[in-house]
């Protein structure tokens, strides 16, 4: 046998035993994984919206046109209750999109919290946005008008402070809550989803 | 006497980040704060180690002229089941070295540890040669690190390190910090030791 078909059947076996083990992992991690991954959004879903015991997807493929940046919208329910209703948007940061977790209250009318999913934002500057500091202001705003960034302090209750050096991802992470907003005061509120 | 010597050779002698100028990449990428630099050291030791001992065990099995694309194989089936694994069982592990592990296929110092050591080393050496390298390096990158946190955010281990009044030099967390950092420690190192042309 020559020495290349030698080296050839060699390195077909180093990878034909590399795809067995990874194809046997796989099998034998993919359930755990997908019940991680459910139960860390589960948990996200949880922290914007305390009050909900279980979330119940909604269907928006017919808004899809309308509402680019909403992803998913979940309908978090305290046994019959509507409590109110977490969305998962996306909105174009500095660096790249920002993904985040706006729970807003049905029954006040009013943001509840705002978490940050993923975001690829400068350390230090932008990435700031992902910290209680910042993020905390939005809890409490009305669901009823937009948000806007200001530098310095807000003078109004619509306003939110932005980041020193990071007014575009302030303004990202605001324009991902104002498209939340703006699709619960549009679609769901007063029982849309119930329709 | 041997393992030790090993052992330094990777944290001080041959520092693969300080002595070999390997893996800048990541180093530069990750090293905006202290505990990334943790971090990605530990995540990278855990997988030198591995793949060492993989790699020193098939070391007669693998043919000279193909060994490059036999280790690439050995080296990224390692950490894509380690990843795997790390999602599946180890959530808490997972969410603080879990961002690190991808990055780690494209670090050439484990390449380099399969090529220069395991291949040609029992299989005991080169766990401790694995050992040593990751620690060198997660040292390097916790300076590195630390310096930069310091200086770019003012903050160590994300605690404040400095009053109210500093006004942290943002650019030392950006990348041109990070090559500025890098060539003023190298430089210093080298300085130290007499390392000089």
């Amino acid at each position: 046998m020559s020495e290349g078909v030698k080296m050839s059947i060699k390195l077909f076996i180093i990878t034909a035993v590399a795809a067995l083990a990874l194809g046997i992992t796989h099998a034998v991690t993919e359930e755990p994984i997908r019940l991680q991954n459910e139960q860390a959004s589960m948990e996200a879903r949880k922290a914007v919206l305390p009050d909900a015991q279980e979330f119940l997807p909604v269907d928006i493929s017919e808004y899809r046109d309308e509402y680019p940046n909403v992803i998913e919208v979940y309908q978090g329910k305290s046994g019959d209750d509507t409590v109110g209703y977490v969305f998962k948007v996306v909105s174009k940061g500095y660096g790249d999109d920002v993904e985040l977790f706006v729970g807003i209250d049905a029954k006040e009318d009013r943001v509840e919290n705002v978490s940050i999913i993923s975001h690829n934002e400068t350390p230090g500057l932008g990435a700031k946005a992902a910290e209680p500091a910042f993020l905390s202001q939005y809890t409490g705003k009305s669901a009823d008008s937009p948000l806007a960034v200001v530098r310095g302090n807000p003078t109004q209750d619509t306003q939110v402070e932005a980041i020193t050096g990071a007014t575009i991802t302030s303004k990202a992470v605001t324009q991902g809550v104002n498209s939340a907003v703006e699709f619960y005061s549009q679609v769901l509120k007063d029982g849309g989803a119930d329709r | 006497m041997k393992p030790l010597k090993v052992f330094f050779n990777g944290v001080l002698n041959e520092n693969p980040t300080f002595r070999m100028v390997l893996g800048m990449c990541p180093t530069l990428a990750v090293t905006t704060a202290a505990i990334n630099g943790i971090g990605m050291g530990l995540a990278t030791t855990f997988v030198l180690v591995g793949s060492n001992l993989v790699i020193s065990l098939l070391k007669n099995f693998i043919p000279q002229k193909i060994r490059i694309p036999a280790f690439v194989v050995v080296i990224a089936t390692f950490v894509t089941v380690v990843s795997m694994i790390m999602q599946a069982f180890l959530p808490e592990l997972n969410k603080s070295l879990g961002i690190y592990i991808p990055l780690i296929v494209v670090n050439c110092i484990i390449l380099a540890r399969a090529e220069a050591f395991a291949s040609k080393n029992s299989v005991f050496l080169s766990v401790i040669d694995g050992l040593g390298m990751g620690i060198g390096f997660t040292l390097a990158l916790l300076l590195l690190g630390s310096i930069r946190e310091i200086l770019g955010a003012g903050t160590w281990f994300g605690m404040p390190v400095f009053s109210d009044g500093f006004s942290p030099a943002i650019i030392m967390i950006l990348p041109p910090g990070g090559f500025i950092t890098l060539g003023l420690v190298l430089g210093l190192l080298n300085k130290l030791t007499g390392r000089t042309e």
